[in-house]
């Protein structure tokens, strides 16, 4: 009679995860943990870190093996599974749907009056773009392929849409790592450029303060996505798709004539991709899966790609300075990694912080929207240079 | 499309070298065309100080609009005043106080720069 008391618990038991919970679970589950902390707590990009923190840990909560014997498969993963929801939702990612659905929705959301405005500052964005190709190198040194390299390296660029669209074709088998590391560092930004940023400038740098942009006409806003469009599409058929429509979401933002499309397009339709993209992207964070030596190796690569684009963004600043009559404050450089508008707000927040009446996030958003293109130029070249079309 | 570029680091070397140059010299291009783009309201300008001729009933119009607009601008005026009136007064603490004179303020003013990063920083996004 015990024994047949024991037999059934242990069968209830098989039937749970509980028995193939790993140590590697645990550690993913305190990352995810992190996340949202971090998202509540320190207000580091929410939108993103709650839902990929949040399916990180449901994704190394193991469930029953799929088959008697089997590996444990999680909850989550079962609806990553063929036929689940979020099957399809990470079908949106790797078929590449969602990136140009995203870039949709940023170009709604998106006033590009300040890179119209100052021309002279869209050079920051080709210049903060140093640590995609430190990334790439290393990341070839280490024995990675020259596409899985340029995939790494992209991350460099802080635009996940971007990343995600370059992995998909240079390497997606490296898609899951790839993507968490640009999210994660994009919503870390906050802490991870001011260290560099102050490293690099003088407290009398920090404090020059540039004078009021121009007024930008509404002429002026309709004609800019209708001129980058045509030269995109003219000279970059392989980002295209990305920045037409991200010129198209512009567009209709700017008209006047289409609220209702420009306000789904930046509200109700960009809310639910972000739902499914942090979905998709956390249920990529099972254990077994991402900690592996590879994927450190890309966290690691991420990180300096960051910090590397930080810094070449300031330093490029400085170097303008050099040859303008009207100094720059060199913040503004970091900007130029893209991130749309995190890196603004951040060379907003540290020049803030040196002198409150010096009121950057401006002045910084004219790089960083530059930086979007530097990007997008940059992994465009790449998959050019790399034979994908 | 094959790849011209060798697997090897010095491949990573040259795609590195010349993507970033190449990157320097398009951003630069855009920013050349972006730097025209104030023609755009000159030849907008140009095209708005030729109107057509007016026919006596569209002149009949305009002024009627006049009237309206003027009535429009009073109107919010008074509003401003209003508003402008009631923020000192919450400001002074209700303490006996005369608005001498209300003016546009420069646009480079420091204080109200203050004024526009407290209430951008007032409903901040987080």
């Amino acid at each position: 009679m015990l024994d047949l008391i024991f037999t059934f618990l242990q069968a209830l038991l098989d039937q749970t995860g509980a028995v193939n919970f790993s140590f590697g679970n645990l550690l993913m589950i305190l990352v995810g943990v992190i996340m949202i902390y971090l998202a509540i707590a320190k207000h580091y990009e929410p939108l993103l870190l709650v839902g990929i923190g949040f399916s990180c840990i449901v994704a190394n909560v193991p469930g029953p093996p799929d088959v008697p014997g089997g590996p444990a498969v999680s909850a989550l993963l079962y609806a990553v599974k063929d036929g689940g929801l979020f099957h399809y939702a990470y079908m949106g990612v790797e078929k590449l749907i969602i990136p140009p659905l995203i870039f949709l929705g940023v170009g709604a959301m998106t006033n590009f009056g300040p890179m119209i405005a100052n021309p002279r500052l869209v050079i920051l964005g080709a210049g903060a773009h140093l640590g995609i190709f430190v990334a790439l190198i290393l990341a070839k040194m280490l024995g990675f392929t020259l596409s899985e390299a340029g995939a790494i390296g992209i991350i460099g660029g802080a635009d996940g849409p971007m990343a995600i669209f370059v992995a998909v074709k240079l390497a997606p088998h490296l898609l899951g790592p790839i993507s968490v590391a640009a999210y994660s560092y994009m919503a870390l930004m906050p802490m991870i450029q001011p260290p560099v940023m102050r490293l690099l400038t003088t407290k009398a740098e920090r404090q020059i303060g540039m004078a009021e942009l121009r007024k930008v006409t509404k002429l002026e806003k309709i004609a800019f996505p209708v001129v980058i469009a045509i030269v995109v599409n003219l000279f970059f058929p392989p980002v295209a798709p990305l920045i037409t429509m991200l010129m198209l979401g512009n567009l209709l933002k700017e008209v006047g004539v289409t609220d209702r499309l420009s306000k789904t397009a930046a509200g109700g339709l960009m809310n639910v991709i972000i739902i499914i993209l942090t979905v998709a992207i956390g249920s990529t964070m099972a254990a077994e899966k991402f900690l592996t030596f590879q994927t450190l190796e890309i966290v690691v690569l991420g990180l300096l790609a960051f910090l590397f684009g930080t810094a070449s963004g300031v330093v490029t600043a400085k170097i303008m300075n050099l040859f303008l009559k009207t100094k720059i404050n060199p913040l503004i450089g970091s900007a130029g990694i893209a991130s749309v508008p995190i890196a603004a707000r951040v060379s907003h927040i540290v020049a803030f912080q040196e002198n409150p009446k010096n009121l950057l996030i401006y002045h910084a958003m004219g790089p960083n929207l530059a930086g979007v293109f530097g990007t997008a130029i940059s992994g465009g070249i790449l998959l050019a240079l790399l034979g994908v079309n | 499309m094959p790849t011209i570029v060798p697997d090897t680091v010095q491949g990573a070397l040259i795609v590195s070298v010349i993507d970033f140059f190449l990157s320097f010299l398009i951003i630069s291009g855009i920013g050349i065309v972006l730097s025209f783009f104030p023609m755009l309201n000159r030849l907008a300008q140009f095209v708005k100080a030729a109107p057509p001729a007016r026919t006596a009933h569209d002149t009949k119009a305009a002024q009627g609009s006049k009237v309206v607009q003027k009535h429009h601008v009073d109107t919010e005026a008074q509003d401003n005043i209003a508003a402008i009136a009631a923020a000192v007064f919450v400001v002074m603490d209700g303490a006996p106080h005369r608005i001498l004179k209300i003016e546009p303020s420069a646009r480079t003013s420091s204080w109200s720069a203050e004024g526009r990063i407290a209430q951008h920083g007032s409903h901040h996004v987080r």
